[in-house]
């Protein structure tokens, strides 16, 4: 029994092992300078207006979801009745089952034809993912503050509103912040609504959002396929960077609760 | 100083709107907003989908595996068009159930192992990297299982079965001799490896919420340690451990690019698991960016009206059976 | 004031004897305070209140009197409402969903439950310490004696600093926390977060401090120190204490009201009366066999 499980446990971790390696391995080669800094239509072409364009569309997803997360996190936890509760926590649980593409089919239906391809059509999409996230995560981080110091505050005087502000989420602002990196993190890593809505783009591009981005993503997808070595190569050189950013975040921002954990 | 002098006036209400019911009405606003999200996906995906009725019955759609845009004739209008997405649909059923199929007993025993068997110092660490996997993007598995994965599966398993099985089951058989650049199979096994930690992570919830007091009672009685697990732990732990199955099953349905990346969008219903075929997801992928006119469009919107409605039911049923798990006095 | 070590005998009369002399002391503190200036109220006067979580009734047409600057305890066994009724002495209760309270309960003549009056404000009059030390986990200990000042807007930047420090001298707990100001209020004992609370509450002066068995979480030293922090603290609020401990009833309290539970589950209130009278001499059999350790 003990071997049963413990070979399961193994095969568990085995692909992540696998997959760092090889993605590792064909990286490599194509980590040049010259591939961080310059863009793809560059003498010695790069991914530079990739990596920028994923900061920006992720930065602004989160810029405008996360405080409208938050604030719904908020009303669920201190505010809403019971049953207002169950109805929101169901239309959430919808909502973070809604896959990626739907997301991205919808702003390509709704939004493309009125603002073109873009970078708001794409950060539309994907605030449509990430506003639940942002929602549940700090609705469950402050379930977790104890409702005695709500008790304390409201027995000092303190009206609801500034005990909901000044107590809970002031208690509970690490697991906020938290649950706000791992939206961005988790928005870095989406491809196929930008397929549709960024699309893509060889040019420079410094916050303008009203035409195609480029993303790490797309670059990868639409690299894969490509003719020349240079460009697969650098598909795999942009992946390892995608998931070395990705597994960072992840690692310095819930690594440390790993031993505050209970197993 | 307050409160020392009394008379009522300092404990009078303040006429107006208070800072509460404002506050209130803020944060509840976010909660309206991913409301009106969703009903804005509902409408959109219907009403998108509405000129594809026009020409063929949602059932056509559904039983066809026939996917043509059609052609114009002399009047300038479309014939012959049929948008038949059970090619799109079998694979999709296919992949999810293959996923499903490895994840979900290898991700219980993972978990029990997490729970029950690891040391205790080895099983927080550990848990977090099975959790990690869950982090990277999907796009960079599509890449790995496409250069890396796939040829492997290709020599390894899907040679074995192909070659034991495939005299009998036409289903699982190969060409040994020009075996498939994509295939089905390779997709799901590659949903499987990403849903995994999804399966691990909420089994492991479910199975440390079984009380103490119960594991207890069962060694007290002289049970051995797999004894317990037998029949007390899984059976306790059941109506999650089948929420978490369903949770990462939704998730496989939903998955796009990987997928795209090793299914290789080939049309209709493939003759073997070991041919390239389609996902609903990967089909909208693929076809979208040729799809225009509103009947091409609807056909999209049509494959995404069932995506949605097929991850809605699944959330709708995992939550409902949380809560009866909660209710049963699982969840401490 | 010192502590006398208690001889614990098991005759119903020794222990009688015990509480009796006990309870006198108190007494005698409080006609000592009685005597000064009552000026400034706290005076508590419940009629006929009734509490309801749902249909369900917790406290049944409890009427009592507290006086100004007193100590009043309120004992019984458990689930006979007497948390529920100090909790609707501060407007607590009725934050939970679904709970109601009747009755009148007023303050100094001002009804705590008409319309006119706003129970965030009613809440700075009437403090409340818990059963479990509660500190605000993210602030310091001075962060947290001035919270309540702080989020209600009670007092001016300049003044808080001299009310921290003045509250944590009437809570005894100056002496020990003068040098740490600025250490979180969760790094401290037990007894001492506890008597932080008490600072914090005290802080925003209020007339009434209410106090859910504030000691039941503590070792018997600090509860000893928290006992005497009551009996002085009764020199400037009026104090009504939940207790289950007879013995710190009759150490701590000038008054004592005793409840039980009728049989729809109901508390209700049978008897109250000066400590001493009620420990040495009570009307109702009831109250005679709870005190005498028949039952509860």
């Amino acid at each position: 029994m003990r071997v049963l499980v413990g070979v399961a446990a193994f095969l568990a971790i085995l692909p992540l092992i696998a997959l760092i390696l090889f993605v590792l391995l064909k990286a490599v080669p194509f980590l040049a300078p010259s591939f961080f800094f310059n863009n793809p239509l560059d003498q010695e072409p790069g991914i530079l207006n990739a990596i920028v364009g994923s900061l920006q569309l992720s930065g602004l997803t989160v810029l405008i979801s996360g405080p409208i997360g938050i604030a719904g996190g908020v009303y669920l936890s201190e505010f809403a009745s019971p049953r207002v509760v169950a109805i929101g926590e169901t239309a959430i649980d919808v909502m973070l089952g809604v896959p990626s593409i739907v997301a991205g089919v919808f702003a390509y239906l709704i939004l493309v034809p009125v603002l073109g391809f873009s970078g708001w059509a794409a950060v539309a999409a994907l605030s449509i993912l990430t506003l639940p996230i942002m929602m549940r995560s700090t609705q469950e981080v402050l379930r977790l503050v104890p409702q005695a110091i709500r008790e304390a505050s409201l027995a000092l005087g303190v009206p609801v509103w500034k005990t909901a502000l000044f107590v809970s989420v002031r208690t509970a602002l690490p697991g906020i912040l938290t649950g706000v990196i791992l939206a961005f993190s988790r928005a870095l890593g989406e491809t196929a609504p930008l397929l549709m809505t960024a699309r893509g783009t060889n040019a420079e591009n410094w916050l303008d959002f009203s035409t195609t981005m480029n993303a790490m993503p797309i670059v990868i997808y639409q690299y894969s396929n490509a003719a020349s070595d240079l460009l697969i190569g650098q598909a795999w050189a942009t992946a390892l960077i995608l998931m070395v950013i990705a597994l960072t975040i992840n690692v310095l921002v819930r690594g440390r609760t790993v031993n505050s954990r209970t197993a | 100083m307050r409160g020392v002098d009394m008379a009522g006036l300092e404990l009078r209400r303040t006429g107006g709107l208070s800072a509460d019911s404002f506050f209130r009405r803020i944060t509840g606003t976010g909660l309206i907003i991913l409301v009106v999200a969703l009903a804005g996906l509902v409408v959109a995906f219907v009403g998108y989908s509405n000129p594809l009725w026009t020409i063929q019955s949602p059932i056509d759609f559904l039983t066809s595996s026939t996917w043509s845009a059609g052609t114009i004739n002399e009047n300038g209008e479309i014939v012959d068009a049929l948008y038949g997405a059970l090619g799109a649909i079998f694979g999709t059923v296919a992949t999810s159930l293959i996923a499903v199929l490895f994840a979900a007993p290898i991700g219980i025993l993972a978990a029990i192992f997490l729970v029950e068997f690891a040391p205790p110092r080895l099983a927080a660490p550990l848990t977090f990297i099975v959790e990690l996997i869950a982090a990277i993007p999907s796009v960079v598995f599509g890449l790995w299982a496409a250069g890396d994965l796939s040829n492997r599966l290709r020599d390894t398993i899907e040679w074995w079965i192909a070659s034991s099985f495939g005299r009998f089951i036409p289903f699982l058989s190969e060409d040994p001799e020009s075996p498939a650049a994509d295939s089905v199979f390779r997709a799901g096994f590659l949903l499987a490896i990403m849903i995994l930690p999804m399966v691990v992570a909420v089994s492991r919830e479910f199975i440390r919420s079984v009380p103490i007091s119960l594991r207890e009672g069962y060694i007290g009685m002289g049970a051995t340690k797999w004894e317990v697990i037998r029949d007390v732990i899984l059976p306790t732990a059941r109506i999650g451990l089948i929420g978490g199955v369903l949770l990462a099953l939704g998730r496989a349905i939903g998955e796009t690019i990987a997928v795209t990346m090793v299914i290789g969008n080939a049309e209709g219903v493939p003759s073997s698991l070991f041919q390239p075929g389609q996902t609903v997801a990967s089909k909208i992928a693929s076809n979208i960016g040729e799809a225009s006119g509103p009947i091409a469009i609807g056909a999209m919107a049509a494959l995404g009206l069932s995506l949605f409605l097929l991850t809605t039911v699944i959330s709708l049923i995992v939550r409902v059976l949380v809560r009866r798990f909660a209710v049963a006095g699982g969840r401490s | 004031m010192a502590t006398e070590k208690r001889k614990t005998e098991n005759t119903t009369t020794g222990a009688k004897d015990e509480l009796a002399q006990a309870a006198a002391r108190p007494a005698a503190q409080a006609a000592q305070r009685a005597s000064a200036s009552e000026g400034d109220g706290g005076r508590l006067t419940l009629e006929n209140v009734s509490a309801r979580y749902g249909a369900f009734r917790a406290v049944k047409d409890v009427t009592l009197a507290v006086r100004p600057k007193s100590v009043t305890a309120l004992i019984g066994p458990s689930g006979c409402g007497k948390s529920t009724l100090i909790r609707t002495i501060n407007r607590m209760h009725e934050t939970l969903p679904g709970a109601t309270v009747s009755g009148s309960i007023a303050l100094d003549g001002v009804d705590l439950y008409s319309s006119d009056v706003d129970p965030v404000r009613a809440r700075r009059v009437v403090g409340m310490v818990f059963q479990k030390p509660n500190p605000f986990p993210t602030m310091s200990i001075s962060e947290n004696v001035s919270s309540g000042l702080r989020l209600t807007g009670g007092a001016s930047k300049s003044d808080i600093a001299g009310i921290v420090e003045d509250s944590l001298r009437r809570a005894a707990l100056w002496d020990e926390v003068k040098d740490k100001l600025n250490q979180p209020g969760t790094s401290l004992s037990g007894g001492q977060q506890q008597r932080l609370c008490i600072a914090r509450t005290i802080a925003v002066k209020p007339r009434v401090v209410l106090m859910d068995e504030p000691c039941s979480a503590l070792d018997p030293v600090a509860t000893l120190k928290i006992e005497e922090l009551i009996r002085d603290l009764a020199a400037e609020y009026t104090i009504v204490i939940v207790t289950h401990n007879m013995q710190q009833a009759s150490r701590v309290s000038d008054e004592t009201a005793f409840f039980s539970m009728d049989d729809d589950r109901a508390g209700y209130l049978v008897e109250t009366g000066p400590t001493a009278e009620m420990f040495t001499n009570p009307k109702q059999a009831l109250t005679e066999g709870y005190i005498q350790g028949r039952f509860g």
